[in-house]
């Protein structure tokens, strides 16, 4: 076996080992995802809020995501694994005439050079990865905005949600603007945003951040990137009217404190809910988050 | 004067004695609320919002649809209904496409145009610019001595580009508000943030919204407040309902009271805890009740 072969296969050992780091790193993502997701299930029985509201989110989804994640991942590392091949040649040439020079200090310093490399080839993104549209359709629903950005990050600096999230609304702009379509709507961070305006109250260049997010979501949304405890929460306005419907226990202390048994809302009236009921099957938000039966 | 009610879902179907107080209130101050029959969700700005522009437009653009063909312009006491109804109006007023494409699913769907003629307004300003700090002090029969932690909520005052209420970094019109009860407003670190549940965190992903809420009522606290006292029924249930989910999640044991700031000004105005619905609340308001006898 030549050398090069050796090295050939040595390089293979490592292509697997990133593998199986990634699908650990798969498997703890889907683990973290799954206890997120049982303690909203467990808050579910409190006393004032309505049970159904918060059940469960979409494990299957939340799982897709880092799926895909991990399937570009692959990829990056079998491009690293090639190019470490095509490299390795040269490497050992290198080396050999390194050694002749007794050179270790030489290689030392590249060593430190490269740690100091700021971005690597598989950091870059290629046209690939561009949606030229995407932009577009933010500056065609009024959000022309977004291309006003400098970067300045004063929005990051103050997000609450980027305090303890990996929410970085700075780079979601960045994104939007770059069309880098699928990276910004397949991120389960994108709903990570309270829409607390602390970012677009402060902006220097008056972008409309919050509005951005939220075209953002409704980008996802359509795409498919939806939580099943936001599908349920829809379902719960497409079936009574309200987000958070009356039960009766409401009902008795409404009647005991003076007030009407049932608010005159969609709850007394049901040609009013067969309205809001009818606006949602014309604009397809039924379908949208998954109710049958309209 | 008169001004057609918007409910919206939590106020009425969670905490009705923010209702019975809001009804009381006004009565006594001489507007005349009109129910805005038939009326829905706003709809929530955090899930529909983000689902679907054009559902979202089009429920909401119903819901002031129903105040315009009463004459009537809108006052709601929840941040999250008056930023959805605020914020559609101000879509389908700037953009005659966008207000024609809404108009033409109302035809299709409902009995209701929408013309643009009401406006939308938030309960704090309408006690603020409309009724005044010195008449609304004559409503109240006995003087609060607590202190009180505000808490404003983000879509109250913000986007304030839009609403035009003033500053939203360092404003004072809640503290106005709550000081006329002889109440102090103790002022706390990050007063301004965020209670956590908006923009459908609190549906989605619970304990980051906790985690929000765990570091306002570290701040609050630290104040050595006697209570919250809020102007929107979901930061209300965030913070009532919440309180727990946080003791829960980090072995705390918070429990101030939150009260609406129509609760307080029940209480204001003599007012029983009953009355008030205090009852049917996560967090005891008897040491509030204790103090103010």
């Amino acid at each position: 076996m030549s050398v090069i072969d050796r090295l050939k296969s040595l390089f293979g050992i490592c292509k697997d080992s990133e593998i199986d780091e990634t699908s650990t790193e798969n498997d703890k993502l889907t683990s973290e995802q799954t206890s997120s997701n049982e303690s909203s299930v467990s808050n579910s029985d409190s006393k004032i809020e309505s049970s159904k509201s918060i059940v469960g989110t979409d494990k299957e989804e939340e799982v897709k995501h880092p799926k895909e994640k991990i399937f570009s991942k692959i990829k990056k590392a079998e491009k690293i694994s090639e190019k470490s091949l095509d490299s390795s040649e040269g490497t050992e040439e290198d080396i050999s005439v390194k050694s002749e020079d007794n050179s270790e200090d030489a290689k030392e310093t590249d060593n430190e050079r490269d740690n100091m490399t700021l971005l690597n080839d598989n950091d870059v993104y290629t046209l690939d990865d561009i949606d030229f549209d995407f932009k577009e359709r933010f500056v065609e629903a009024g959000l022309e905005t977004v291309e006003h950005c400098f970067q300045c990050g004063t929005c990051g600096g103050g997000c609450p949600s980027g305090r303890r999230t990996p929410y970085r609304v700075r780079q979601v702009v960045r994104k939007c603007l770059l069309g880098l379509k699928e990276e910004v709507i397949s991120d389960p961070a994108l709903w990570m945003c309270t829409t607390c305006y602390t970012c677009q109250e402060r902006c220097p260049r008056s972008v409309t951040i919050v509005d951005i997010i939220k075209f953002a979501r409704n980008e996802a949304a359509h795409a498919g990137y939806m939580a099943d405890a936001h599908k349920a929460t829809g379902k719960f306005v497409i079936e009574s009217g309200h987000g958070v419907p009356i039960n009766d226990q409401v009902k008795a202390l409404r009647k005991n404190i003076g007030l009407e048994e049932v608010p005159p809302t969609t709850h007394k009236y049901p040609e009013a809910l067969s309205e809001v009921q009818a606006i949602c099957k014309a604009c397809a938000f039924d379908k949208l988050v998954d109710y049958q039966g309209l | 004067m008169e001004i057609a009610y918007f409910l919206g879902c939590i106020m009425n179907n969670r905490y009705p004695g923010i209702e019975k107080a809001t009804r009381m209130l006004f009565d006594k101050v001489g507007i005349e609320l009109k129910d805005m029959e038939g009326a829905s969700c706003c709809p929530a700005p955090g899930v529909f919002g983000s689902f679907d522009q054009k559902t979202w437009a089009t429920i909401a653009a119903r819901n002031i649809a129903i105040a315009e063909g009463m004459g009537d312009d809108i006052v709601t006491e929840c941040n999250g209904c008056y930023g959805s109804l605020f914020e559609a109006k101000e879509l389908l007023d700037e953009n005659p496409a966008k207000k024609d494409e809404i108009n033409a699913v109302l035809a299709e769907t409902t009995k209701y145009q929408y013309e643009g003629t009401s406006n939308v307004r938030h309960f704090a300003e309408v006690l603020y610019n409309d009724v005044g700090l010195d008449k609304l002090a004559e409503m109240f029969e006995k003087p609060l001595d607590i202190n009180v932690a505000v808490h404003y909520g983000c879509h109250f005052l913000k986007p304030t580009a839009a609403k035009q209420l003033g500053d939203a970094e360092n404003p004072s019109i809640l503290d106005e508000l709550v000081e006329i009860t002889g109440a102090k407003s103790v002022d706390y670190t990050d007063k301004q943030m965020c209670c956590g549940a908006g923009g459908g965190l609190r549906s989605r992903d619970k304990s980051v919204t906790t985690s929000f809420t765990k570091e306002k009522l570290d701040n609050m606290t630290k104040a050595g407040v006697d209570c919250i006292v809020n102007v929107c029924p979901f930061c209300h249930m965030q913070f009532d309902v919440g309180q727990n989910e946080v003791n829960e999640q980090y072995g705390t044991d918070f429990h101030l009271p939150v009260l609406h700031l129509a609760q307080l000004y029940g209480l204001a105005m003599g007012l029983s805890a009953d009355e008030l619905t205090f009852g049917a609340q996560q967090q005891d308001i008897a040491p509030v009740i204790k103090k103010i006898n």
